[in-house]
């Protein structure tokens, strides 16, 4: 940026002073000081430029850093976060096991409170740990088909729950440029989602396809039948820990909405969903 | 039948270890050293083990964070005395940081193990990990002592 301002400021100067030149022969008087003016216009504007690069640099600068300092420091409070809750679930199951059988049932259960909860909070963290890790991963950009990696993540869903009746309909040869682990993360937590809420009910469809966003831009799209979200609520679906669903019906963490979006943006694009409650739900995204 | 030794600082998680190891039937001596500097006591007989007979575990669990000596040195001294360089070491650690696993890989680590929150998943891998490198691996042949 500043060797262009550089040139365009030089070749400004090139062609006041060849002007100068000419009009010298016709006016000496008015030309020199017309000349005068327009190199003290030009090294001005030269100068206020380059110390409004140099002010957005060092802002730049200061946002990388104190994010870079953000993600780290979530990632350690995440990761010193586990050793605590290792040593509750650990004795707790101590306990059961040791004294369990003397326990009167209400004590055990609490007991079991205790387990169930340290356990939530454990993937709690995992998924924040993995939040973390998205907004800090090196990225480049290759060409990646997106069909391949969504048939690969079907395969693997339908490895896991051999007796969910899914029709699984993918569209070919969706081609994308983006970083190929993100980009696979974002795909695979969208259609892990739509599994996820497609499995209350019978006749199950999830469909990943290509469309256009309102500009024109390629997006594509994961969309389901199954237990979509009041409209009314989508400005929170991509927030971190924020349900739609009780646990108790749809189990997560909250984080996957998350991580799509941080990779969307982290590639320059959008995402953005449609959906009715009890209608299905349509994911968009594009790749900038 | 030699030594496990454990290299661990946080206490709750020695006795949660220890206590995993007797629920797999594991009947190995288990020595426990409480951080970085008194693991190499151990393995080179100095400081507070000076004058015990050397002999080298057949596996050690090596913690990453630790006060005074951390894992990674111990494991960098490990690896660069003679006596110990092929010492089976496997990183036990609650970490899944990619530069704590690029770190103790390429300075010669055998293993890396993450400590499940969950207290069963833990005790399935102490399991796993006693198997494996109690009965199922063949370990390296001893060599001269110092």
């Amino acid at each position: 940026m500043r060797t262009i301002i550089h040139a365009i400021t030089a070749v400004g100067l090139l062609v006041v002073v060849s002007l100068a030149r000419i009009a010298y022969q016709t006016a000496p008087g008015y030309t020199a000081s017309a000349a005068l003016v327009s190199l003290v216009l030009l090294a001005s504007s030269h100068l206020l430029m380059m110390s409004e690069i140099a002010r957005r640099e060092h802002t730049e600068r200061a946002l990388h850093d104190a994010n870079r300092e953000l993600e780290s420091f979530s990632y350690s409070v995440s990761h010193d976060l586990r050793a605590p809750l290792r040593s509750i679930d650990g004795f707790s199951q101590a306990l059961v096991e040791d004294v369990g059988e003397g326990l009167p049932p209400e004590a055990r259960g609490h007991l079991d409170r205790i387990r169930h909860a340290t356990r939530r909070m454990g993937r709690l963290i995992d998924d924040l740990m993995a939040l973390s890790k998205v907004g800090r991963a090196e990225m480049t950009r290759e060409r990646v088909d997106l069909s391949d990696v969504a048939e690969q993540v079907v395969a693997e869903l339908r490895r896991q729950q051999p007796a969910r009746q899914i029709a699984v309909t993918i569209a070919p040869g969706l081609q994308a440029t983006a970083d190929p682990p993100l980009v696979r993360l974002a795909l695979q937590n969208l259609i892990e989602n739509a599994w996820k809420f497609t499995s209350r009910r019978d006749g199950s469809l999830i469909e990943v396809g290509q469309t256009r966003d309102a500009r024109g831009a390629p997006a594509f799209y994961v969309r389901d039948n199954g237990a979509g979200f009041d409209p009314e609520y989508a400005h929170k679906l991509f927030g971190p820990f924020q349900r739609l669903h009780a646990v108790s019906e749809f189990p997560g963490t909250g984080i996957g909405l998350a991580t799509v979006q941080r990779i969307v943006h982290r590639h320059g694009g959008q995402v953005w969903a449609e959906g009715k409650t009890n209608s299905g739900a349509c994911f968009f995204f594009t790749l900038g | 039948m030699n030594e496990i030794l454990l290299v661990e600082d946080n206490p709750d998680d020695v006795e949660l270890t220890l206590r995993a190891f007797r629920k797999s039937n594991i009947a190995n001596e288990i020595v426990v050293a409480r951080d970085g500097l008194e693991a190499l006591d151990y393995l080179f007989c100095t400081g507070m083990h000076s004058g015990r007979t050397p002999s080298l575990p057949q596996v050690m669990l090596l913690d990453l964070k630790m006060p005074r000596v951390d894992g990674l040195h111990v494991l960098e001294r490990v690896r660069a005395h003679p006596r110990t360089r092929l010492l089976p070491v496997v990183i036990l650690t609650s970490s899944i940081e990619e530069q704590d696993l690029l770190n103790t890989y390429s300075r010669g680590a055998n293993s890396y193990i993450r400590k499940p929150v969950d207290f069963q998943e833990f005790v399935d891998a102490v399991r796993q990990l006693g198997l494996y490198w109690l009965l199922l691996n063949q370990p390296p042949p001893s060599t001269p002592n110092p």
